[in-house]
């Protein structure tokens, strides 16, 4: 019987994680959430940046459709928070499938904000290089993005014509799946060009951003579905992240007892088999 | 035919690696414009990347099906994508391929429901994936083990707000134990990895290392 | 109108400043307006020490103001400099910095760790701005150009007065050869450089190297053999990396180390490629390999594949054919995301040995726990090297390690220092 719960067919498994998801999504409960500094920190500094003239944001859509529901959520608190403190917001993307995903944001937030297109934000679309690309904006931003998503020019739209170069933004927030985050904002644009940076990106890779933080590279950090949740706190504008907390919870604990049960079965396992190995010896003695 | 094939390559190794080393260094004006061209010929050739992976994911699929090799049907699927994809992109919604994205249109309903939902169901799968290893594997055997174990468990819980409903002070052990222990660890491998990678680059610009070439000498 | 407006109010910020002198503002339109009383009636003390100088280190296109506040200055004044390219005018506005701005000493990579004023204020100007030419016009960021020399006029704005430094001041920015700041990075650099070629010359002479054993690569050949005896193939699936990644051309070269083998025991090899270059790079890598072992025939074109450029397109497409083709042996090489427990857990569950080696720090836990061989970090990267036993790639080996014991020592003594209040290492090794 032990033997057979340690050797548990995996479909088990994930039938109780599909179970336990799927009724915390049916009975949600409320739990409290509470801000990580790191997620503050982000926050705050687009609040400090209200008020000064000609105040800019950019953001980089670096993750794809498989990210959307730990990132998306954070894009669209930044895009809301920013749009109600009247600074600007500029949209890019270093991932081509983040295209639909940031005009999807954009196009919600600036409707229910009143928030004109060119003058707002402005959306410039994917562009290949990643780290060239940065390079590029770092020395001529105008040059690197001559246009925009709908091809405007980025040097006659008022959101975009005092923008020289990378930094003449006030805040650049990078929103990452994958290694853009280390691998190309903080390495190309924080060392060489002296930006800004606050990154967001899923739980799973939220580790490789740590010591970032710590040296400052990176002023904040809103990391997975529970930061995402954090934020809309923030903003006070409750969405999808916070929602998801239940269902994130319930799969947590479920991880968590599978892990007890699987060590409960491997000590009675372990037990019975140093029993029998003694009373083995005892018979071959005797 | 070697000189193309080794001599060459190597050159323009060791050439690239010395001017992208000392461009790191020089903040005059030159470089910094030699830097702006280079980055642009990088653009420029990734680009033309895509072709080729579009070529041959095409041409093996190709194959696969002009043989009815087993499984020919997926390679009708790879066909189909491809074609409705693009013939929904060019069409634009009626815009035509010259301008930006239109809104509503074919494309934007297959990248929404399709794309999207498939992507995000891939993602998904991980947490049952997660689950079912670490039922098999985190298993308290040794001390080490056991450390790791009990780690987990307060990071799992910690990240989540339940954690903080059981115990309030459990996500900031959390983050300690981020931050601390785990960024002790993350360090030492990191510095290894980023010698590693320096005497990697090394050994190709200098031409020591030369099997992405292709064979050994 | 409304841009006009607010680029009007920010240019009368600095000339209320700057225009002290002949009691009149020129605002951004030109016209000339008297100053109201209040403003010439209380002005915020002037700092004193006042200097413009070159910003070294850079491409000639910044200038930066230093100057010692007044302790009696009120925290809600700005300081503003104006810039000219005569002495005469006229000033456009340069920038500004708030009376609790940064200071000399926060900022090393201009100034050094032991600034002669490390309390002076600072402010670096790289452009000033124009004011339009017609009133629907947008004013213009001019850049400043090396080796042109420009006058700065130095003001203290607050709210209701301001004060400004009676004679302009005039400096010329220079193009520089060298970053002084990276200086340390680039001497670590050559001296790491000259380790691993001495060490790689030293290992010609001494081929006999000893390197410790690598349980991983001691079992690519036991998992060679595995999938030959069973007659079923090698998976050979490449991180998400694009051939400028140094992890991509680690895999590359262990690749080509596999490559041979398999050609030499005549099984099948398929490479997963999600990048069109690695792709190219890997197919003309098994060839090659498929040649020097005289088995040209070995090379199948169509096993070195292009699967998807996408992550998760990349990860169910792998999958699934892992579960049709259920693979003898699994090599997952290069930097990974979350994608790796996918495969790593379809792997295990057709039965695969699985050997992965990645620099990604995040999805180590995940290898490990799924994989039977992980190499971790650098060990990646010395793949190739231990693959070929040649006495020059083992001899950077060596070389990495005697790096890495005086990064040890650094650390050491560095962290020792720091706790008596020492700091003058960790300057040394501080990247700026």
């Amino acid at each position: 019987m032990i033997q057979k719960l340690l050797n548990i067919d995996r479909r088990w498994i994930f039938l109780f994680i599909f179970v336990g998801v799927a009724a915390a999504m049916l009975f949600p409960l409320p739990l409290p959430i509470r801000p990580s500094s790191d997620v503050k920190n982000v926050y705050n500094t687009i609040e400090s940046i209200k008020g000064k003239p000609n105040a800019t944001v950019l953001l980089s859509f670096d993750y794809g459709p498989g990210s959307e529901p730990e990132l998306q959520p954070t894009a669209i608190s930044i895009i809301r928070q920013c749009f109600r403190n009247n600074i600007k917001v500029v949209g890019m993307a270093l991932w081509p499938d983040a295209v639909g995903l940031a005009q999807a944001a954009f196009d919600s937030v600036s409707r229910a904000e009143g928030k004109e297109y060119g003058k707002d934000w402005t959306f410039l679309g994917y562009k290949t290089g990643s780290v060239t690309l940065i390079l590029n904006m770092g020395e001529d931003f105008h040059g690197a993005f001559n246009v925009d998503y709908r091809g405007n020019k980025t040097s006659e739209m008022p959101v975009t014509q005092h923008i020289a170069k990378l930094g003449s933004f006030d805040y650049v927030v990078t929103l990452a799946a994958g290694k853009t985050i280390d691998g190309v904002w903080v390495t190309y644009a924080v060392d060489r060009y002296r930006i800004k940076l606050g990154g967001a990106t899923t739980a799973v890779t939220s580790p490789d951003m740590f010591p970032y933080l710590q040296s400052g590279q990176l002023n904040g950090l809103v990391s997975g579905l529970a930061g995402a949740a954090e934020y809309e706190t923030l903003v006070r504008t409750q969405g999808s992240a916070t929602r998801g907390m239940q269902p994130q919870s319930a799969a947590h604990l479920i991880i968590i007892i599978s892990i007890i049960i699987g060590n409960t079965m491997y000590f009675v396992q372990r037990r019975r088999d140093r029993r029998q190995s003694v009373s083995g010896n005892e018979g071959t003695r005797s | 035919m070697i000189f193309f094939k080794r001599t060459l390559p190597l050159v323009i190794a060791f050439v690239m690696g010395i001017v992208a080393i000392s461009i790191y260094y020089i903040p005059h004006q030159a470089a910094v414009d030699l830097n702006d061209l280079l980055s642009k010929w990088d653009r420029i050739i990734a680009a033309f990347a895509a072709f080729l992976g579009v070529y041959s994911l095409l041409y093996l699929h190709a194959g696969r099906l002009k043989r009815r090799q087993a499984g020919w049907g997926y390679s009708v699927f790879v066909y189909l994508g491809f074609v409705v994809m693009l013939t929904a992109a060019i069409y634009n919604n009626g815009a035509g391929p010259l301008v930006a994205l239109r809104k509503g249109g074919a494309y934007d309903w297959l990248y929404t429901n399709v794309f999207v939902a498939a992507d995000a169901s891939m993602f998904a799968i991980l947490s049952f994936f997660i689950a079912s290893a670490a039922y098999r594997t985190f298993r308290a055997r040794t001390t080490e083990a056991t450390i790791l174990l009990v780690a987990a468990v307060i990071v799992m819980l910690g990240r989540v707000p339940i954690g903080a409903l059981l115990w309030e002070s459990m996500p900031e052990l959390q983050q300690w134990l981020m931050n601390v222990p785990n960024m002790a660890a993350k360090r030492g491998i990191l510095l290894g990895v980023y010698l590693g990678a320096v005497a990697t680059a090394l050994r190709i610009i200098f031409g020591i290392e030369r099997s992405y070439l292709g064979g050994d000498e | 109108m409304q841009r006009l407006t607010q680029f009007a109010c920010i240019a009368a910020l600095f000339w209320t400043g700057t225009a002290l002198a002949s009691d009149a503002v020129e605002t951004a339109t030109g016209s000339k307006t008297p100053l109201p009383d209040s403003v010439r009636a209380l002005p915020p003390p002037l700092p004193t020490q006042i200097r413009a100088a070159d910003v070294p280190s850079d491409n000639g296109k910044a200038v930066v103001v230093t100057w010692l506040p007044d302790a009696s200055t009120p925290s809600l004044v700005r300081y503003q400099v104006g810039v000219a390219t005569n002495p005469s005018g006229p000033y456009y506005f340069g920038g500004e910095a708030p009376a609790a701005g940064p200071i000399v000493k926060d900022d090393p990579k201009i100034f050094g760790w032991s600034p002669v004023n490390p309390d002076h204020q600072f402010l670096v100007v790289s452009s000033y701005m124009v004011p339009p030419a017609t009133p629907d016009g947008n004013p213009e960021r001019v850049e400043l150009r090396p080796d042109q020399t420009y006058y700065l006029r130095f003001a203290v704005v607050g709210d209701s007065a301001s004060a400004e430094l009676a004679a302009p001041m005039s400096v010329t920015p220079r193009q520089n050869w060298i970053k002084l700041h990276k200086l340390n990075n680039l001497i670590f650099g050559l001296f790491f450089g000259v380790v691993i070629l001495s060490f790689i010359e030293f290992a010609r002479r001494n081929p006999n190297m000893f390197i410790r054993k690598i349980a991983g690569l001691d079992a690519v050949e036991e998992a060679l053999g595995r999938a030959t005896e069973m007659g079923k193939p090698v998976y050979f699936v490449h991180g998400l990396n694009s051939m400028g990644e140094v992890s991509a051309i680690a895999s590359v070269n262990i690749l080509g180390r596999v490559a041979r083998r398999v050609a030499q025991f005549d099984t099948t090899l398929k490479v997963m490629n999600n990048d069109p270059i690695v792709l190219a790079v890997s197919q003309e890598v098994v060839r090659e390999a498929c040649i020097d072992v005289g088995r040209p025939d070995a090379y199948v074109p169509d096993n070195v594949m292009f699967v998807a450029d996408r992550q998760f397109s990349y990860a169910a497409a792998v999958d699934g054919m892992m579960m049709r083709e259920r693979p003898a042996t699994v090599m997952l090489m290069g930097y990974f995301y979350a994608e790796a427990l996918l495969f790593a857990e379809t792997g295990n569950v057709v039965g695969a040995i699985q050997i992965a080696a990645t620099d990604s720090y995040t999805q180590i836990p995940f290898f490990i726990t799924t994989c039977d061989y992980t190499l971790i970090g650098e060990e990646l990267y010395a793949a190739s090297a231990y693959l070929a036993r040649e006495p020059k790639l083992l001899g950077s080996l060596r070389g990495q390690d005697v790096g890495k014991a005086v990064l040890i020592a650094i650390l050491t003594i560095g962290t020792a220092l720091e706790l008596a209040g020492i700091h003058w290492l960790t300057h040394l090794v501080a990247p700026l």
